[in-house]
């Protein structure tokens, strides 16, 4: 008996009781969907942070903050209550970073630069030439061989004397700019206050000081964006300058430094600035939060998908428990005629395999249909601001690798009926009425 | 005819349930069949041909005592080369039909070759000559449950010989044909007896039948009662009559051999030449019909089959 007619009469076996067959093919259409579904989106999710990985690099370049400081961030996420170790006398238990974990830091074998940065505010940003004013969140420009993701001009240079800011692209088209490339060298104001002088100012407007920064980049839209605004040293300096007009020197200190670094030895270093007491977070950390949370949604949704399928196997082993049992006279005649057992128990294990194959085609046709749409949707919805985000992706290998498991379970789950059709003794089963 | 030895059992004995529903169907059965012999086994109803036949055909397996196939101790065969032998050197013509009711007739006699892996083409070839030969050719797309009880019967014949099986078990043939039909099926069956030298096995209650049979050996009570040589068949052979009514299954009666014939006449000659130029005699290259000189019916192959 030839491949062929084994896999045609399996389907023909199937079309006999096509209710019963439709209704197991539908259970393990169900578990599919999900799996394959929520496969889709596991690779939409990769698939987008890898490409902001990719456009942004960053392998080399970390964020950091006094480990103290960052600790009081997480204490206000949380509930948990913590007995209190009494600090060495001389461990740094403020929001600043010290010059002593700057000069320790610069020595760490593989750290190329560290530069530390006071804390700067904004109020606003405008056109030179325009009135329209626009909340600003101001961040500093890195350093090292991160890659901004720009959609249009340069990176800011960090060194430079003048006052060089990167705005995000949809700042730059509420600003008036519809294309990127129109807002290139363009003159923006930035409105900083001054610290003291809002305190005796009569309207906000007069404490407010407004700096000339030219535009030199156009931030895409991505992760990066996230960061708003990015300003180069100086112009960052200026701020800082601004803010603390008339303030004691000692109250501004750096708060946050970046660091430029091997990238082979991020982990390592991250380590060693533990130890010197600054927290140090990579784009890679950042970005992993998001992946973080997709994949505890992913997980929840793919147990679900288990859960349906192991019930699927359970119906594909009763459906064809039943079949064995109607079609007894006919495993008989077929053994009575020369069919191995072995052939027996593969007639059997291929419908079981067929009802996987056909409940994951249908399962794949619907999650592509559905995932299309969703991708529409959320394109224009949720996720407009990152159009590089394909929530859902399938990929050949990922859909062949899913039908293939579903297949492998069905098996495992025909072997049982396969094997009890082809244990059956030639003349009892034609005996059986 | 060959003078060799195709099938004998020793003390064969079949019993059905436990303790008190324990019935013995055979109780020590001992006999020889040669080849391109044809046997018509005849009895009361229950007195255990059906079950003869299955044993002898290797469907079942004896409770006690042996089989030989061409000297060779059945119950010793692996599984493999039994279900070649069921494939494709027996073809069995079962009491109760046992058809695929809802599967077309042409599919029903296919089911052997399908089995078998023959090709599409070349095994609806062959069914439809075999359908041919019962008559039943215009009937090859009805559903096999529409027939009638004779055309089932004739379906089942062409199933048998489909295969150019080397030996036919036919169990009650003609029980559900009108005489004419039944001395048509009578004429397939014995022209590959005598044309092509095919070993014929027959359970019958029709005792016109049963005459035209060179032995008839008569079942009761799960015992040989008699065993003798068909009173119609033309043969300088005595008629023999051997009482075997005996007590101790486990005594072998078939120790005894038949070797008093046969000068190797020139149509036996001829069959074996044909034999031994058929290469898928042996297709599973087990042996087993190297040493057996069964004749292949030319005569059922379509032509351009091969
Ligand atoms: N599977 C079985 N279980 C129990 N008893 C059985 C079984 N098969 C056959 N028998 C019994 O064995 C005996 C012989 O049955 P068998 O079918 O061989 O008879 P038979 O000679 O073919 O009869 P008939 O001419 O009516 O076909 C019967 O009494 C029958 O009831
Ligand atoms: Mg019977």
């Amino acid at each position: 008996m030839k491949a062929l007619d084994i896999i045609h009469d399996a389907n023909a076996n199937l079309l006999r009781n096509k209710m019963r067959s439709f209704l197991t093919i539908l259970a393990i259409f169900i578990g599919s969907f999900v799996i394959i579904l929520s496969s889709g989106i596991n690779a939409g999710v990769n698939d987008f942070v890898d490409k902001q990985m990719n456009s942004v690099g960053g392998d080399g370049y970390l964020e950091m903050m006094n480990t103290a400081a960052s600790e009081q961030v997480m204490q206000m996420f949380s509930q948990e209550v913590k007995e209190y170790n009494e600090p060495n006398k001389d461990e740094n238990t403020d929001f600043f970073i010290t010059e002593k974990q700057l000069e320790e830091a610069r020595k760490i074998d593989g750290v190329k630069s560290v530069d530390a940065f006071k804390s700067a505010s904004v109020e606003y940003i405008k056109l030179k030439d325009g009135d329209k004013r626009y909340k600003l969140n101001l961040n500093l420009v890195p350093r090292g061989n991160l890659d901004m993701d720009l959609s249009a001009g340069r990176k800011a240079d960090p060194d430079a004397k003048e006052y060089e800011i990167i705005i995000p692209q949809n700042l730059a088209k509420s600003l008036g700019f519809d294309n990127p490339e129109d807002a290139i060298d363009k003159t923006v104001q930035i409105g900083v206050p001054g610290t003291i002088a809002c305190y005796t100012a009569i309207k906000r407007a007069d404490c407010i000081t407004l700096l000339d920064a030219k535009v030199v980049g156009i931030q895409a839209p991505g992760i990066m964006a996230m960061g708003g605004s990015r300003a180069n040293l100086s112009l960052w300096n200026k701020i800082n300058e601004i803010n603390n007009e008339g303030m004691p020197a000692e109250n501004n200190s750096a708060t946050q430094a970046t660091a430029d670094v091997d990238p082979e030895k991020v982990d390592e270093i991250k380590e060693k600035l533990k130890d010197i007491g600054l927290t140090a977070m990579s784009v890679e950390d950042e970005v992993g939060q998001i992946k973080t949370f997709f994949d505890a949604v992913l997980a929840v949704l793919t147990i679900f998908g288990g859960i349906a399928l192991l019930a699927a196997a359970i119906g594909i082993i009763n459906t064809l428990l039943m079949s064995v049992q109607e079609r007894t006279r006919e495993i008989g005649l077929d053994k009575a005629l020369g069919m191995s057992n072995f052939r027996v128990f593969l007639n059997f294990a291929l419908e079981a395999i067929m009802l996987g194959f056909w409940g994951s085609v249908f399962g794949i046709a619907v999650s592509v249909g559905i995932g299309q749409a969703i991708n529409v949707f959320t394109h224009n919805g949720i996720l407009k601001d990152l159009p590089t985000f394909t929530l859902v992706i399938f990929t050949p290998q990922n859909l062949i690798t899913i039908t293939l498991i579903i297949m492998l379970i069905a098996l495992i789950a025909g072997v049982l009926p396969a094997r009890k059709a082809s244990k059956k003794d030639p003349i009892d089963a034609l005996r059986y009425e | 005819m060959t003078n060799q030895t195709l099938l004998s059992t020793h003390g064969l004995r079949k019993s059905y349930g436990k303790r008190d529903a324990k019935f013995e169907a055979l109780r020590g059965i001992n006999l020889e069949i040669k080849q391109g012999e044809s046997v018509a086994i005849v009895g009361k109803s229950g007195s255990g041909k059906s079950t003869l036949m299955h044993l002898l055909a290797l469907l079942d397996r004896p409770t006690k005592g042996e089989i030989h196939l061409n000297g060779e101790n059945t119950s010793k065969l692996r599984q493999r080369k039994l279900n070649h032998l069921r494939n494709k050197e027996f073809g069995f013509v079962f009491q109760s039909f046992f058809m695929n009711a809802n599967d077309s007739v042409l599919n029903n006699v296919i089911l052997p070759l399908k089995i078998d892996g023959v090709g599409r083409r070349e095994r609806k070839q062959r069914a439809m000559h075999a359908l041919k030969i019962v008559g039943l050719e215009t009937k090859a797309k009805n559903k096999a449950k529409d027939l009638s009880g004779g055309q089932k019967q004739r379906v089942c014949i062409a199933r048998a010989i489909v295969n150019n099986p080397k030996v036919i078990f036919a169990d009650e043939p003609t029980g559900n044909l009108d005489s004419a039909t039944g001395a048509k099926i009578e004429d397939i069956l014995f022209n590959l007896n005598q044309e092509h030298g095919i070993t014929l096995i027959v359970v019958t209650h029709d005792q016109e039948l049963a005459d035209k049979c060179q032995r008839q050996i008569h079942i009761a009570d799960g015992h040989v009662a008699s065993d003798k040589e068909g009173a119609l068949i033309e043969d300088d052979k005595a008629t023999r009559e051997i009482e075997v009514y005996e007590e101790e299954p486990d005594e072998e009666e078939g120790d005894e051999e038949y070797h008093e014939d046969d000068d190797d006449d020139e149509e036996n000659e001829e069959i074996i030449d044909r034999f031994l130029d058929d290469e898928n005699a042996d297709s599973d290259g087990d042996g087993f019909i190297d040493n057996n000189t069964q004749p292949h019916i030319t005569h059922v192959k379509s032509k351009g089959s091969k």
